[in-house]
């Protein structure tokens, strides 16, 4: 996020857009209503009536994968009524004239067609948007432009198109000025409790801890020689999804899994099992025996959450301590013990003298000591200086309070980059075969591939099993029934599960939560449209069809 | 800014601060009960009355906006009979059943009850409210503890947004209540118990903590949620080594006092019977390294038609495990190069645990081959 969670209460006006705020992050939605409540605008751009859009002033349902042309529509609007910030994009941006360049065709009008929202509508949410309007009250930012700010999720990302996107609301912002302020930006909600710091400390295949590419000779020889060697692999790695390829190809022999259940969450699962099935060896740390575990040779138990201490980094990029709560079950280990462990014996085995200190920590807060020597925005991030409300990354140095809102006079890149945008649409489309969309995500209950809440007593009694959301025309057409059994076919596999049918999504769509190894809604999606850049998949869009199974008369 | 007095002590606030909000922040209490520094005032229980230098009567602090020049006393004896004679009331139809209350030692209305030395009721004691809810595995509604300050209303209101209760019919009668009295899972509830965070008395409490040790007794740590990215604060209430409930606290930088019902209720799986706890090795590789004397071969049936049982893992001690996946990932690197080896580390591990899986990654193995469900 570019602002912290807590200025979103003050903002004039809010857009949302591919987050189901309040069952994906639901402390966030807090922030939102009480936002609302006090007479902010609330914007929300979703194909699926999510909970939020009963809090919404204006809820624009886009078909999926449309939305695109809305923001384009909406930057177009910005543009025609001279509503964008000519002083922010003279001083602080590079890049205006193509952008606009881009959005000329895009009329609002061309919008409605392709996305169903109403033309009208679509100029609304920009006027309110560029100018920070408010539904009534008074805005806490004065006289002038009010402060709006973007939150998006997996919606927006999981495409792909998904890095066109972000761009795509980053040249909102910056077009309208709604950036580098209190209660504005371009902020990702991030899904998993240390998403964020995972990235941060260089559990990315291009990365090194603090984001320093590994192709950079300069800043990768400076993190080898912190850490006592000559030089580090120099070419970027696999992603997950990639990874997935290989060891199907046979190219990849060995995996690590810590911490992660791809046989649940990972793209077309069946191809996911071919490839796990096909290494020579796997190991998988975790604290439950996951799916993925099935089909490991070596299982290490690690110790919860609850039950270790360290630092975790939340989507607003503060790192937070970690403290133990009850004691780990068994022979559990906290994991960073184990990979040290690991290491010590690899390099005994390929009788490599180093440093003590190499996999040597005394305690979690050495780890810190020494992710903060090789990791610029880190650099002032100790254990001890954590233990109040944390600290907002980047912390360049040991008295830097932190820094909760980026690109505040200038961007971390000097001038902000507009970047001209092109519309697509996503990579499987509907056809005869698979008439229907499908749509992946979270519910409220559970979280990711359910192995901790499924095992939680009272989110498996509110929610027991999977379910999938049909639209009451395609229900009815179908002859399928509320609490009813479908089955969802897609061109990868099919999953069998309950209808709930309503008008949570629109007639043509239909959404399932991954949550269920009964019903693995990834059985059904598709890993060949991932974005270019992100190599992420696109788990928001795939063609599916559904079937009603005959009823039985046993 | 707008100058005042609070008992005599001359202090400065912000336009639009009332006179509770006033006094709290600088450390003078006036006893409140339907007041919460996160919603609306709301008026109801009228313990906060003040007096206003020049005013002829008491007015309620919470409802009171400072003004310049503003004289308030918050304690006199005037106020003191008030406020007695609104915890006698309160208490006329609330049991002081403190001994086996589980709230007992952090209730609001004991509290004040002891500070303002009122023991029992001077009025005939009558329960007005006698429904117990126990309709989810999550929390429990005892209506007689009620005492009706609209707390729980009002957050859900005001920042849940879930709108699934509210106070239903009139006088001695009236009770929260979700539509028609359903059962929680029938209404709007997302049982995120920020409900019964707020409630000052027991009238809302955690299933799990019901009967299970007085407050004094549990060991209170502050940690992160596991969950999802937002990274609340959660203080966890342990006896014994096992978890009785958690809850917010106000100084969470992220989230206050408010959490989700994942954040809140969320957190039983770590005592669960089936997490692992000893190093295992699957049959087949057990065997082949000795470990065990019958062979044994991975079902080729899919994992998802015919599930794989941890029965077909032997347990190791540690030693053994790790020098084993230690031998087999180097052997890896020896017979096919370090690119031939790949690690997925997680989004739901500590910076410190990522850190170390990309260390051993990158240079115990050798490889940039490492991602995590970032992109998932």
């Amino acid at each position: 996020m570019t602002n912290s969670i807590r200025e979103i209460r003050q903002a004039d006006c809010i857009l949302i857009t591919g987050s189901n705020t309040a069952e994906s992050h639901p402390v966030i939605s807090y922030e939102v209503i009480r936002a609302v409540k006090s007479g902010a605008n609330l914007i929300l751009i979703d194909p699926r009536r999510v909970p939020l859009a009963r809090h919404a002033t204006h809820y624009l349902q886009a078909q999926p994968g449309t939305d695109i042309y809305v923001f384009l529509a909406m930057a177009h609007l910005i543009l025609r009524e001279g509503l964008a910030d000519t002083e922010f994009l003279a001083q602080r941006v590079e890049g205006f004239e193509d952008f606009r360049a881009c959005v000329a065709e895009h009329t609002p009008e061309a919008a409605a067609l392709i996305s169903g929202v109403p033309a009208e509508q679509i100029e609304t949410a920009a006027r309110l948007y560029a100018g920070g309007e408010r539904a009534f009250g008074t805005s806490a930012f004065g006289e002038g432009r009010g402060h709006s700010t973007i939150l998006y999720a997996m919606g927006i990302t999981q495409r792909s198109i998904g890095t066109q996107l972000v761009q795509m609301l980053a040249n909102l912002a910056m077009l309208t000025g709604q950036v580098g302020k209190p209660s504005t930006g371009v902020n990702p909600l991030r899904g998993q409790s240390n998403v964020q710091g995972a990235c941060d400390v260089g559990g990315l295949p291009e990365y090194l801890p603090g984001y320093q590419r590994v192709e950079d000779d300069v800043k990768r020889r400076q993190v080898a020689q912190a850490w006592g060697l000559d030089d580090l692999p120099s070419r970027a790695g696999l992603t997950v999804v990639e990874m997935m390829h290989a060891a199907a190809e046979g190219k990849l022999k060995a995996m690590y899994v810590m911490g992660e259940n791809p046989l649940m969450s990972d793209p077309d699962l069946q191809h996911v099992e071919k490839a796990l099935r096909n290494l020579d060896f796997l190991v998988v740390q975790d604290i439950f025996f996951n799916e993925t575990a099935q089909l490991a040779h070596v299982i290490l138990p690690a110790a919860a959450s609850l039950e270790k201490d360290g630092t975790m980094t939340n989507t607003e990029r503060r790192v937070q301590l970690l403290r133990p709560v009850v004691r780990a079950p068994g022979e559990a280990r906290p994991d960073w013990s184990i990979l040290a462990e690991v290491g010590t014996r690899i390099d005994r085995r390929r009788a490599l003298e180093r440093e003590v200190e190499f996999w040597e920590f005394a305690s979690t807060a050495d780890v810190m000591d020494e992710i903060a020597t090789v990791t610029p925005i880190y650099r002032g991030v100790r254990h001890h200086r954590l233990r109040q409300a944390g600290l907002t990354w980047p912390v360049p140095d040991a008295r830097h309070p932190g820094t909760p809102t980026l690109h505040v006079g200038t961007f971390s890149r000097g001038k902000g980059q507009m970047l001209p945008v092109t519309a697509q649409m996503p990579a499987e489309q509907p056809d005869a075969e698979y008439p229907l969309i499908l749509s992946t995500g979270r519910t409220l209950y559970h979280y990711h591939s359910g192995t901790m809440t499924r095992r939680s007593e009272g989110l498996a009694w509110r929610e027991p099993r999977s379910y999938a959301e049909i639209n009451e025309a395609d229900a009815a057409r179908l002859g399928a029934r509320d609490g009813g059994p479908i089955v969802i076919v897609s061109r990868r596999g099919q999953v069998r599960t309950q209808a709930r049918v309503g008008k949570r999504v629109p007639a043509g769509t239909v959404f399932l939560s991954f949550h269920w190894r009964e019903a693995p809604a990834n059985l059904l999606t598709h890993d060949f449209g991932l974005d270019p850049k992100a190599k992420i998949p696109e788990y928001k869009i795939c063609a599916v069809r559904v079937e009603v199974p005959k009823r039985g008369r046993g | 800014m707008i100058s005042l007095t609070l008992d005599g002590r001359a202090i400065q606030v912000q336009p639009g601060t009332n006179v509770l909000q006033a006094a709290l922040s600088n450390g003078i209490h006036i006893p409140h009960l339907c007041h919460h520094p996160d919603l609306r005032p709301s008026g109801g229980c009228r313990l906060c009355m003040v007096e206003i230098g020049g005013r002829p009567n008491p007015a309620a602090a919470c409802g009171l906006l400072a003004e310049e020049g503003m004289a308030v006393t918050t304690q006199s004896e005037r106020l003191t009979e008030m406020r007695r004679e609104i915890i006698d009331l309160f208490v006329s139809d609330h049991p002081l059943r403190c001994v086996t209350c589980d709230k007992n030692g952090v209730c609001a209305l004991q509290r004040y009850a002891y500070d303002y030395g009122i023991s029992e009721t001077s009025f005939d004691f009558e329960l007005s409210r006698t429904l117990y809810q126990d309709d989810n595995p999550m929390f429990v509604r005892d209506h007689q503890y009620c005492i009706l300050c609209g707390r729980c209303t009002r957050v859900c209101d005001e920042i849940v947004g879930a709108n699934a209760i509210e106070i239903s019919g009139r006088g001695f009668v009236s009770h929260v209540a979700t539509p028609f009295d359903w059962a929680m899972s029938d209404s709007t509830c997302v049982f995120c118990g920020n409900c019964v965070q707020v409630c000052p008395v027991a009238a809302l409490m955690p299933r799990g903590r019901i009967g299970m040790g007085r407050e004094w007794e549990l060991e209170h740590v502050r940690t992160i949620c596991g969950y999802c990215g937002v990274g609340c604060g959660i203080d966890y209430a342990a006896k014994d080594g096992k978890i009785l409930y958690a809850q917010g606290f106000p100084e969470a930088v992220v989230n206050g006092e408010f959490l989700c019902v994942k954040g809140r209720f969320g957190w039983d799986f770590v005592g669960n019977p089936e997490r692992l706890t000893r190093p295992l090795v699957r049959r087949d590789l057990a065997h082949r390294l000795g470990l065990i004397d019958d062979p044994f071969s991975l079902p080729e049936e899919s994992v998802f038609t015919s599930r794989i049982g941890v029965e077909n893992f032997v347990p190791v001690d540690w030693e053994t495990a790790v020098d084993i996946v230690a031998g087999q990932l180097l052997g890896t690197v020896e017979a096919h190069g370090p690119d031939a080896v790949a690690g997925l580390t997680s989004a739901r591990c500590t910076n410190e645990d990522n850190y170390l899986f990309q260390k051993l990654m990158r240079v115990g193995i050798g490889t940039n081959n490492i991602d995590h469900c970032a992109r998932l």
